[in-house]
């Protein structure tokens, strides 16, 4: 076997990661709480926090508001593809590295797609300010998947052929059943998984609209998750079609109702994207790249994060204006009668 | 059919694009200029085209317009399946996907594409130049999609002997079997297409080789804007210079607002 690079476990290892769910209350008890007391409780410094969602789409931006009002040191953040999530978090560790930081990131892809690349990515990356292990969308997702399936690995054939087996802990084995090439990953189990959905019950029982990214996998193999919704509605509604439940309430250890929570981003059924907020956000630190200064960068935390005292009031400054009109623009991809 | 005079490096690529995909096939669109290929391609010769994006929607009509995102909720409209991410790549592992279409920062002579880093490489890796947003699903494309079509805006500096990162595996070298022995699924890169024209890969040597040169092109021009050795075909021709039609369903149907089809400045 191809030995790539030295096998190591960020987060849980997978005897850890059972170990966790073992010792863990799982009884259908009611979860929701604030958003202060879900971060305080359930994100510790040196974490590996699982991001929900897929670029600007679902990502939890409340729950990153609120990480960042309350600091955190040497996360290891995990995702497939995200922007406003680690581009916020990433943010704060640039305007103030004693209060915030990031040691690690495991990823395919951070961006913003149509509003653009991300400056903070590249700042930190630059400099060596961080460290990271590139993935693919498809590998990060099988990794939480092998986490969720409570497997310590699985194939795919993903990364053959390419540098990312040579830089990450991919192994390369020959398939004991065809004698061919197959990239072995290891599992991902974060220690909390944050993710936003449309709608969840006191339990943490979910529902999800639109593409379920990596979600439930992110979920189900985390020792922790926080769900923030849009709304918030009795499990007799929630469970009316079984089915359509994406992640299960043992899986939920705090539910939030946050509407806007994943703003500026777009949430399926709710509202679609604010490009302009988010190019403001690009817009403080992209200049830094280039050796700017930090001014506009602290200024827009000092506004909208740690000048407010929760998400509602963030996104109480964005305006009602705005807010009907990024609800309008998200409503005609999804007509119905109310 | 009248020809544009005003038409942009882009729309001349998504024309392009949209010519090489075939009706009735699915293709696995990466974001950006492939969407809007893949769109014209769609309300042009092939109707029956299937788009996949890869945050899990299987052929959605798109009649809400251009998705700014491959998750977005105008994916998921009307999309005959959807799943996560991993429902997506499953599929494409499986066989599903004709085409997988892409874009990269970097290429080489055998399509192999960079979206990583430029920079030293091992040495740098974790400190490099340019720090590139990373692979996306691409890399899952080109490792298992039949076929792959790229996007890179031809230009000296993007097209070299051999990239800082391979993030998307082409013909790797180029030597013969490269691709099945190193595992992957897939015939590999099967059209390139640049600012500047139309390539292909040759069959013996996986070799890059200009097929159409675009209006204003020369093969000297071409070669003089690469960074290493092009194959010619025998029989290069030109590509026609995209229709008023063309461009008018770009600019004014399918980008309206010039979220990835940049405007001229007027």
């Amino acid at each position: 076997m191809e030995n790539s690079a030295k096998m190591f476990w960020t987060g849980l290892s997978p005897d850890e990661a059972r170990e966790a769910l073992v010792n863990k209350d799982k009884s259908m008890k009611d979860k929701r709480m604030t958003l202060k007391e879900a971060v305080s409780r359930f994100v510790k410094n040196g974490d590996n926090v699982g991001i929900g969602g897929f670029v600007n789409v679902r990502q939890p931006v409340a729950i990153c508001h609120e990480m960042i009002r309350q600091g955190f040191k040497d996360l290891t953040l995990s995702f497939q593809s995200a922007g406003m999530a680690p581009e916020l978090l990433a943010g704060a560790m640039i305007a103030n590295p004693d209060k915030f930081s990031i040691k690690r990131v495991e990823l395919a892809y951070w961006g913003h797609e149509a509003f653009g690349l991300s400056p903070a990515w590249r700042y930190l990356a630059e400099r060596g300010l961080i460290e990271f292990e590139d993935w693919s969308n498809y590998n990060m997702s099988a990794r939480f998947k092998a986490g969720a399936m409570g497997l310590p690995f699985i194939p795919t054939r993903g990364p053959l052929g390419g540098d990312i087996k040579n830089t990450s802990r991919t192994k390369i084995m020959d398939c004991p059943f065809t004698g061919r090439p197959i990239a072995l990953l290891p599992a991902s189990n974060p220690n909390v998984a944050l993710i936003h959905v449309q709608a969840a019950d006191m339990y943490g029982n979910c529902i999800i609209r639109g593409t379920d990214a990596t979600c439930a996998e992110i979920a189900m193999a985390s020792a922790h998750t926080i769900v923030t919704c849009e709304q918030l509605v009795s499990h007799d509604l929630l469970t009316s079609n079984p089915k359509d439940i994406m992640i299960p309430f043992p899986a939920v250890d705090a539910v939030i109702q946050v509407p806007y929570g994943a703003y500026p981003g777009a949430c399926r059924r709710h509202y679609w994207f604010n490009g302009d907020h988010v190019r403001q956000l690009l817009g403080c630190i992209a200049p830094m790249c280039k050796g700017g200064a930090p001014d506009a960068l602290k200024a827009y935390y000092d506004e909208n994060i740690y000048g407010v005292e929760s998400f509602e009031d963030y996104i109480a400054k964005i305006g009602v204006k705005q807010l009907l009109a990024d609800k309008a623009a998200e409503a005609v991809h999804c007509e119905r009668l109310v | 059919m009248t020809v544009s005079t005003d038409y942009t490096a882009q729309e001349i690529i998504v024309v392009a694009g949209a010519k090489v995909l075939e009706d009735n096939k699915i293709v696995f669109v990466g974001t950006g200029l492939p969407m809007v290929a893949s769109l014209l391609a769609s309300r042009t010769h092939a109707p029956g085209l299937i788009p996949v994006f890869e945050a899990g929607a299987v052929g959605p009509p798109l009649k809400h317009g251009l998705p700014v995102s491959v998750g977005d909720s105008r994916t998921f409209t009307g999309a005959s399946y959807v799943k996560g991410l991993n429902g997506a790549f499953e599929l494409t592992q499986r066989g599903f996907a004709d085409f997988g279409f892409i874009g990269g920062a970097e290429v080489d002579m055998y399509g192999n594409l960079n979206s990583t880093m430029m920079g030293d490489f091992p040495a740098g890796y974790q400190k490099p130049k340019v720090r590139l947003p990373g692979s996306g699903g691409a890399s899952d494309m080109a490792a298992s999609c039949e076929r792959t079509i790229l996007i890179v805006p031809h230009d000296k500096k993007k097209f070299n002997e051999k990239l800082s990162y391979v993030t998307s595996p082409g013909h790797l070298d180029g030597s013969p079997n490269a691709r099945y022995n190193a595992g992957m699924q897939g015939k590999g890169p099967y059209r390139l297409i640049t600012t500047k024209g139309i390539f292909d890969f040759e069959e013996k040597t996986k070799r890059m080789r200009l097929i159409q040169m675009f209006p204003g092109e020369t093969v000297e021009s071409i070669q003089a804007a690469t960074g290493f050795e092009l194959l010619i075909a025998d029989n290069v021709t030109e590509f026609p210079a995209p229709t008023v039609e063309e461009v008018r369903l770009i600019r004014e149907e399918i980008d309206p607002n010039g979220v990835f089809v940049k405007r001229a400045a007027k």
